[in-house]
């Protein structure tokens, strides 16, 4: 490529952005407000905040009739999948094509496909990380220790809850820390009902209602961002036209914008950072045009990470030189290992005979949680760690009698009643992190855009399969001292990635020859490179992580910051 | 998950939304479902109603779901997404257990009461449906299941036999049931 001295000062920012999801939002929005004139890159298409969502107002009937078949397509075999999403937006997934990756064992890797990344469909569901979490590898010998602690990230949380607005209960427990709560949002009549029992019978476990990224409650600071409160329509996935929810583009990409500094380029596989060797530093990033296939450099004084938990550490992977043969920042060897996920998808349903008279209104976008109780305190189990339940209650509506052999005009009154309340408990564990478990590059398989296949080899241990067994235990007798009826237990078998809470592969830590990035998500040898999204984390605790991605980065960016005043990176 | 309900929470619709997409990137799709991911044509199968056979449909979902005080699942044009789903979204053996079914719907009216399905009246049909339920079980079960899902997910049922509140504006978790009230569509 020739290039002349202003075409390569058009490509050099302050700072570049690699993905622009959770992490990398928040990533740009602090550098842009600090000054920085930022490059943000991201492999997905184009999504307009509002007018993007198409889907966001349709009407139930308004679906593709195969999307209209919901939980029953599983038993009409040939349905494209892709479409069987009734409220998920299916174009905002990468399609499944473009995604191809190896199993060497089952491992499920979901992709967006759209600026925003996984911000637009994610669950929302926000916690944090107490000093439980941050001291538990280095109490068990475990890992290796976090280089943090609660007290280094607590005021980070309160400045990300501040503006992406989190509602939830305080309750004042030492293992699941209050955020800065906006109003809780209402219980269910059966989930008010178990919530008694369950307390009753089992002290120190309480049901508490979800915290949740939505805005029960539109302060200031969200009305002056655009943003408008819940409209409990419930629709979510398939992006926010109110901006009732935090994602990228209801958050922090209007803020980034304002500045006039943030240059966002979709379309932009990045499949490589560049190494300066006489430097000693990260100069810029290789970029693909997903459309054109075009290559193109830009370059940076710092380079922002957070392309997701795996794909960022597949980039660094595929960032190889002389210095660092192996991957961008591995010299201690531990890039890619102590893959983690949460493991889920067992617990326990009921249902309550009671409170026929009541019904409820609105679409909840929410559900309840149960804050870990396992290996608190005084409470010791045959395994480390704990896990958590999400869950929630409602009434059977038109669905239930599908099972069933009685038609006319009797089974139709009786599908336009409800039925009994439900409720369910889905438990979410915490996974050890382990060397064995890992992802590696096959870079004798190239995508489209160059990029080598991303192989997965990792998989659930003994510690969590002995603790699965407390979870579907515990999930059964808990609604059954409720009074429910009907109790089942199931495990429908979690494979990692399936929870979508990837996390790991170039962990943190206090020591470069055991870990890849410091206590600010720096890598320990490139020091303009920071990491902020799921890939840093050392432990995977067993709550739902992107509020901790969201301080981290915002955290990380201060930082960098600073370091560059400093003239240190 | 049997016990999931549209009301349990966004997070949940959000799992089984993403276990859906973990099917479809997991390299498990037929060659036919993964062609038509990638929005090629996959209709390989020649499946085709006749317009017959079309009406016998929407006559017996309408057995299934009548018309009362609002319309049935034949004015809702339930039929319509019972083909698409048999055409479209059915293997072969589905396929064929539906045309028998069809046949059968017939032949046990012949048998009956001399006549074919359409020209029965609507007690004789209510009879034949009896029928159904124990004679060709799978074929019914499955049309049954269609009806429903096909009646409440249309703008008919949503609208005239459901509840549906396009923007709620809040969330009550406990409020008097007042007789007469519809379920929620969604």
């Amino acid at each position: 490529m020739n290039l002349n001295i202003n075409a390569i000062k058009d490509m050099t920012y302050d700072a570049i952005v690699i993905g622009s999801g959770v992490s990398g939002g928040w990533a740009a929005k602090e550098l842009t407000e600090k000054g920085l004139r930022v490059l943000m890159l991201e492999r997905g298409r184009s999504l307009e905040h509002v007018t993007g969502y198409e889907e966001a107002m349709k009407a139930p009937w308004e679906a593709q009739p195969i999307a209209r078949l919901g939980e029953l397509a599983p038993k009409y075999p040939q349905a494209p999948q892709e479409s069987t999403l009734p409220k998920s937006a299916p174009s905002y997934w990468m399609p499944g094509m473009d995604t191809s990756y190896r199993q060497d064992k089952p491992f499920r890797w979901l992709r967006p496909g759209i600026v925003g990344g996984k911000s637009i469909m994610w669950g929302r569901q926000s916690y944090r990380f107490s000093d439980i979490d941050f001291e538990a590898n280095a109490r068990e010998g475990i890992g290796v220790d976090w280089p943090i602690r609660y007290k280094d990230i607590a005021p980070w949380y309160l400045y990300v809850e501040k503006i992406a607005g989190v509602s939830g209960e305080k309750l004042g427990l030492p293992q699941l820390p209050d955020s800065e709560f906006l109003p809780p949002m209402d219980m269910y009549l059966v989930e008010k009902e178990v919530r008694k029992r369950i307390e009753k019978a089992f002290p120190g476990r309480i049901m508490t209602i979800g915290r949740t990224a939505n805005l029960s409650e539109a302060q200031k600071v969200h009305l002056d961002n655009g943003r408008t409160a819940c409209q409990y329509r419930n629709q979510c996935i398939r992006g926010c036209p109110y901006g009732g929810y935090f994602s990228t583009q209801s958050t922090t990409l209007p803020p980034a914008m304002r500045t006039g500094r943030l240059t966002l380029r979709p379309d932009s596989v990045v499949t490589e950072i560049i190494y300066d060797a006489q430097k000693q530093r990260a100069s810029g990033v290789r970029v693909v045009d997903s459309v054109t296939l075009e290559n193109r450099d830009y370059f940076a004084k710092v380079i922002f990470v957070c392309a997701s938990a795996m794909a960022s550490t597949a980039l660094l992977m595929n960032s190889v030189s002389d210095r660092f043969p192996n991957g961008m920042g591995n010299d201690s060897g531990q890039l890619g290992h102590n893959l983690m996920d949460h493991h889920f998808r067992l617990g326990a349903s009921g249902q309550w005979k009671g409170g026929q008279d009541r019904y409820y209104f609105g679409r909840r976008a929410n559900g309840i949680y149960i804050p870990r109780y396992r290996n608190i305190g005084a409470d010791k189990r045959d395994y480390l760690r704990g896990f958590g339940y999400q869950g929630g209650g409602g009434r059977q509506g038109w669905q239930r009698h599908v099972a069933e052999l009685s038609f006319g005009t009797s089974l139709k009154e009786e599908l336009t009643k409800p039925g009994l309340w439900t409720m369910g408990l889905i438990g979410f564990g915490e996974q050890l992190p382990d060397y064995r478990n890992r992802l590696y590059l096959d870079k004798t398989k190239l995508d489209k855009w160059g990029m080598p296949t991303v192989a997965f080899d990792s998989e659930f241990r003994e510690n969590e399969k002995k603790m699965r067994v407390d979870m579907q235990n515990d999930a059964q007798e808990m609604l059954e001292a409720a009074g429910l009826i009907n109790v089942k237990a199931y495990d429908q078998g979690s494979a990692p990635g399936m929870a979508v809470h990837e996390m790991g592969t170039a962990r943190m830590g206090r020591d470069p020859k055991t870990s890849v990035l410091n206590g600010h998500n720096q890598i320990h040898a490139v020091k303009n490179v920071f990491v902020t999204d799921g890939a840093s984390m050392t432990s995977s605790a067993c709550v739902n992580p992107s509020l901790t991605y969201m301080a981290l980065s915002a955290r990380a960016a201060d930082f960098a910051v600073q370091e560059l005043k400093a003239r240190r990176l | 998950m049997k016990f999931i309900q549209a009301s349990n929470g966004p997070f949940i619709a959000r799992r089984e939304a993403l276990q859906w997409l973990a099917m479809l990137v997991g390299g498990t799709l037929s060659l036919p479902v993964q062609a038509a991911l990638r929005g090629e044509t996959s209709n390989q199968t020649s499946f085709h109603l006749s317009a017959e056979q079309q009406a016998l449909i929407a006559d017996l979902a309408d057995v299934i779901i009548p018309t009362t005080d609002t319309p049935g699942a034949k004015a809702a044009g339930a039929d319509q997404f019972i083909e698409y789903v048999i055409r479209n979204c059915s293997d072969v053996k589905q396929q064929d257990l539906f045309r028998q079914g069809l046949q059968q719907t017939n032949v046990l009216s012949q048998n009956a009461f001399g006549k074919p399905f359409p020209e029965l009246s609507s007690q004789q049909r209510n009879e034949i449906v009896g029928q159904l339920t124990q004679r060709e079980k799978p074929f019914f079960m499955s049309l049954r299941e269609l009806t429903i899902v096909g009646y409440f997910t249309s703008e008919t049922g949503v609208t005239k036999a459901l509840d549906y509140l396009p923007i709620p504006g809040r969330f009550q978790g406990d409020v008097p049931f007042k007789a007469g009230k519809k379920v929620w569509a969604i």
